[in-house]
């Protein structure tokens, strides 16, 4: 024990202040006048012998309060050890991704993390986490191993992919917060395919260090797998010979060239089986066709033989639904025959028979029910008859969707129906410039995706606007955009539909994207996202989300979804199938699902394919990572780690709070004190 | 109203007139209901005439009912005299709260006047003394006698200390007439030597009551702790404990009372203890109870 500020220790000459108090200066009691002393007799002697009790509790309590203020401003401290073992936090990370699947790895890294909590002191703090598609916290820091190890027991390898980055990211937000020392000791096969892009994201704080446990080999593992699927969500012809077609790319990672067999299952039923030659650490690709199924939904899994290390991912699933074609009312003003003509054609070009267009002016819809159509396009439709502009409100409303393209008749009847709001303007180019070209398209939208665009901005460079309506966009999303910045397509969300609106024609008059190929492709993805039938089947990654209901529609209290996974059990709860907006895909298979709006889906979820590499990190970026956070740490640490390091610990705060405690009690024992000649006044 | 009031709320009342009209007020209102008192000429007795007898005296009444002539006699009405000796001395000033003792006494003696003067109609009298006669205000039953009384008692602020040896030749001066004197103090001295004092003045027929008035504290004194006391007479200090106040000073003033009562009876005079937080009843009882056996 020490003092950091010793030369406040002179302070201790104050203590000579409450013995002058106490004993030089004597007590003037204030006299307390009576008739007459007649009846009096004088007892000094009691009296005083009971005054000085008092004040040698009262001189101890203010000796003690200047002895403590003087010590608190001499800043006394003890040492301590810095930071001995059971100062630093154990925590325990096991990789559970899909690609721990294979062999015993996931069984090897389990049984290494148990013996590394086995050999835990007790007094040791350590948290267990599980790193899969995502990462989950199992434990807080705590002492109990019997539940660290029940947690551990409790990890099932699982089918998400795991991330090095995610983990280097939660290990920077763990060291935040806990300041102690941290070994992460991290089980995991070490597969390439995990690291992320920039090795920044690795990087580890100071006090974290790394120890990395490898349950994968040297060498990368041979592994087969099918690496991706090119099927039709929605089949409506089978003898369609453009769509009806399984197309499926066949991987090899490290593995000498071969001849697979790969099948076509559907409903568990091999269909067809094909042989094909995959060159040495390389891909083939294998096509079945035609894809015979029967109407409604259909499981299908293309497998390739196994006899690799990850048997797992020799399938995939995917599912198609086989219907008969849909119904596409086009409502098009009274003279305007060029508009179905156009959409009409590139859809049948580009969907073939799986939608049919049942075109109508906009006169004779006053019976139709837009619920018996898969969309419904508005073509230039300003005068809509009142009743069907209601029947499509509620159609919307209810979910369905609506194509809205404003021709030049929008700046005669300002309003939009469907869309709720109003024509603020129209651009006639021709006037203006002659013509306005097509800026910003956003290839994310489902109605212009495009994983590829090419330079000519995906094909929509070269298309020209005459004629646009400007509409204001608020609550919708722009998807593209004219060179002038006139929102082009919008999309926006009415109830549970979607209305996606063109600001011009469908047909040449007002623009000329009609006479262009990308016009073929626009109608066919704006078909199949407004039909919403690619969404009712295909297939998806694992970790991948599904809407389940609107979002507006989680308080409505319409009915609850229904989901089974692959393993035949319901992920959500009761409480969770009634107000779920989404649902987050965490295993392989085939997952059944009825939304809220009472629609069918089935899906088909795979493992993420690059958690089929099996390829590990080079031990020189192993060693790099692991030693990102503690080297200047290490450093330090080299030349005594036989030796106790102490640091000081200051003790300021419990004087002071002492000399708190002591200032209480001698105001109690003062005013006691003080009372005794107030009250005889 | 209120039949007795509180002497706290005495005190605060400015005017001692108004406090001995309250009293004495609420005093007679109260005796409504007693026989014991009255105030007016009362019948005493029948007598047969005799020749010589005023004929002003026979009952006609009774006369033409019994064809018998009797003389109707009253219980003759006679004027007593009050003297008030007000003990003004600076232990009179001790209070524990209101009233002081000397309010009191002021009170006491305002109510015994306006008692006598304004109700009976007998001269009253004061004289204020400490260790000598301070102020004098004959026995008179003359209009404004009262006012004079009560300033009299105005001006009797406490001065010096108690000596009712000097004064006493005075006393007997100026008591030279039957009457009741009434001495109010709070007789700090020697029983013996009070009583020896003040005996005398019975020996010319008079009617002697000490009214001592004391405070609660100087009864039952609460000390919480040792104090430094002052004699308020005689400046002198002493340190007291509180167990000695719990005790022996309770048993020593007890004894001053009892034997101070007992010494006074046995010289045939009255005594009456009046304690600053009572109402002002029993001292006016007192004096009525004393002037029905006088006459």
């Amino acid at each position: 024990m020490g003092f950091l500020t010793p030369w406040f220790l002179g302070g201790l000459a104050l203590l000579s202040v409450p013995v002058f108090v106490h004993l030089l200066r004597r007590h003037v009691a204030i006299p307390r006048p009576v008739s007459s002393l007649m009846f009096f007799e004088r007892g000094i002697q009691s009296s005083t012998r009971h005054h000085r009790l008092k004040h040698l509790v009262l001189l101890a309590l203010r000796c003690a309060l200047v002895l403590l203020v003087v010590l608190a401003f001499a800043n006394p401290f003890v040492h301590r050890v810095a930071a001995n073992t059971n100062s630093r936090l154990l925590l325990i990370v096991l990789d559970n991704s899909f690609s721990m699947r294979a062999g015993t790895r996931f069984a090897d890294a389990r049984q290494q993390a148990l013996a590394k909590l086995a050999a835990k002191q007790p007094s040791q703090k350590a948290q267990i986490m599980s790193l899969g598609g995502q990462l989950q916290i199992l434990t807080q820091p705590i002492f109990d191993a019997a539940q660290m190890r029940s947690a551990l027991e409790s990890v099932q390898p699982g089918d998400g992919h795991a991330s090095y980055g995610e983990l280097g990211h939660a290990l920077r937000a763990v060291a935040e917060n806990v300041h102690t020392p941290i070994d992460v000791h991290l089980y995991s096969d070490m597969q390439r395919s995990a690291m992320p892009a920039n090795f920044a994201d690795l990087v580890l704080p100071a006090n974290v260090t790394l120890d990395l446990h490898s349950v994968a080999g040297k060498i990368a593992t041979p592994n087969w797998t099918i690496e991706s699927i090119d099927a039709p969500a929605e089949l409506s012809d089978p003898k369609d010979p453009h769509r009806s077609r399984v197309r499926a790319v066949v991987a090899g990672f490290g593995t000498q060239a071969a001849s697979k067999t790969v099948s076509l299952v559907v409903n568990g039923k091999t269909i067809s089986t094909r042989k094909v030659e995959v060159p040495a650490n390389g891909r083939a690709t294998v096509e079945f066709a035609p894809l015979d199924v029967n109407y409604g939904f259909n499981r299908c899994e293309v497998r390739v033989e196994g006899g690799d290390a990850l048997p797992a991912d020799d399938s995939m699933v995917f599912a198609v639904r086989r219907s008969d074609p849909q119904r596409v009312l086009f409502v098009h003003a009274s003279g305007d025959t060029r508009s179905p003509v156009y959409f009409g054609s590139a859809l049948k070009a580009a969907a073939k028979s799986s939608f049919v267009l049942q075109s109508v002016s906009q006169e004779q819809t006053t019976n139709l029910d837009p619920s018996h159509f898969a969309f419904v396009v508005l073509s230039d439709s300003a005068g809509l008859p009142a009743i069907f502009e209601h029947t499509l409100a509620q159609y919307v409303a209810r979910g369905g969707n609506v194509f809205i393209a404003l021709g030049t008749s929008a700046a005669r009847r300002a309003r939009i129906p469907v869309w709720d709001a109003n024509v603020a303007d129209a651009h006639d180019y021709v006037r203006l410039s002659g013509a306005a070209t097509i800026g910003e398209v956003d290839f994310t939208h489902p109605a212009l995706l495009d994983a590829q665009p090419g330079r000519n901005n995906g094909g929509w460079a070269e298309a020209k606007v005459f004629y646009a309506a400007v509409v204001d966009p608020r609550g919708a999303r722009i998807a593209a955009r004219l060179s002038d910045g006139t929102p082009l397509l919008l999309d926006k969300q009415v109830g549970q539909g979607h209305v996606l609106l063109l600001t011009t024609g469908l047909e040449n008059l007002t623009n000329d994207v009609p006479l262009h190929p990308v016009f073929v492709a626009f109608a066919d993805r704006v078909a199949r996202y407004l039909s919403g039938s690619e969404r009712l089947s295909g297939s998806r990654l694992v970790d991948a989300y599904v809407q389940l209901r609107a979002p507006a529609d989680s308080t409505s209290g319409q009915g609850s979804v229904e989901v089974i996974g692959p393993d035949s059990r319901r992920p959500l709860s009761l409480s969770e199938a009634k107000t779920a907006q989404t649902l987050r895909l965490e295993q392989a298979g085939v997952y059944q699902i009825r939304l809220a709006n009472g629609r069918d889906m089935l899906i088909g979820v795979n493992p993420d394919r690059r958690e089929s590499d099996l390829q590990p990190i080079a031990d020189d970026v192993q060693r790099l990572w692991s030693g990102s956070g503690s080297s200047v740490a290490s450093q330090t640490e080299a030349g005594s780690t036989h030796q106790e390091s102490y640091r000081p610990v200051s003790l300021w705060w419990y004087v002071m709070l002492l000399a708190f405690i002591t200032a209480l009690a001698e105001i109690a024992f003062a005013s006691r004190y003080m009372s005794t000649q107030r009250e005889e006044i | 109203m209120q039949r007795f009031l509180d002497p706290t709320v005495l005190a605060g009342i400015s005017s001692l007139d108004l406090v001995a009209k309250t009293v004495v007020d609420g005093f007679v209102a109260g005796l409504h209901r007693s026989p014991d008192f009255g105030f007016s000429q009362e019948f005493a007795e029948y007598r047969a005439y005799t020749p010589g007898d005023d004929l002003r005296h026979v009952d006609w009444n009774l006369f033409a009912r019994t064809e018998r002539c009797y003389l109707k006699r009253y219980r003759g009405e006679t004027n007593s005299q009050l003297t008030v000796l007000l003990d003004a001395s600076n232990s009179m000033e001790y209070s524990s709260g209101p009233p002081k003792k000397m309010d009191y006494a002021r009170f006491v003696a305002a109510s015994l006047f306006y008692l006598a003067l304004h109700n009976q109609r007998d001269a009253a009298g004061l004289i204020v003394f400490d260790e000598q006669v301070r102020d004098i205000v004959r026995p008179s039953t003359r209009p404004g006698q009262l006012g004079r009384l009560f300033a009299a008692l105005e001006r009797a602020e406490p001065h010096a200390r108690t000596d009712f040896a000097k004064p006493l030749h005075h006393f007997q001066e100026l008591l030279h007439r039957r009457g009741i004197a009434i001495v109010i103090s709070d007789f700090y001295e020697d029983p013996e030597s009070i009583v020896r004092t003040i005996e005398p003045l019975r020996y010319r027929g008079n009617e002697v009551v000490l009214f001592h008035i004391l405070d609660p504290q100087e009864i039952r004194p609460l000390l919480k702790s040792s104090a430094i006391l002052v004699d308020l007479e005689t400046d002198h200090k002493i340190e007291v404990v509180p167990e000695y106040a719990r005790t022996s000073y309770r048993a020593k003033i007890d004894a001053h009372v009892e034997h101070l009562r007992s010494r006074t009876r046995a010289a045939g005079m009255d005594y009456q203890l009046l304690v600053t937080d009572q109402p002002l009843d029993s001292a006016l009882r007192q004096y009525l109870a004393l002037r029905k056996e006088r006459n």
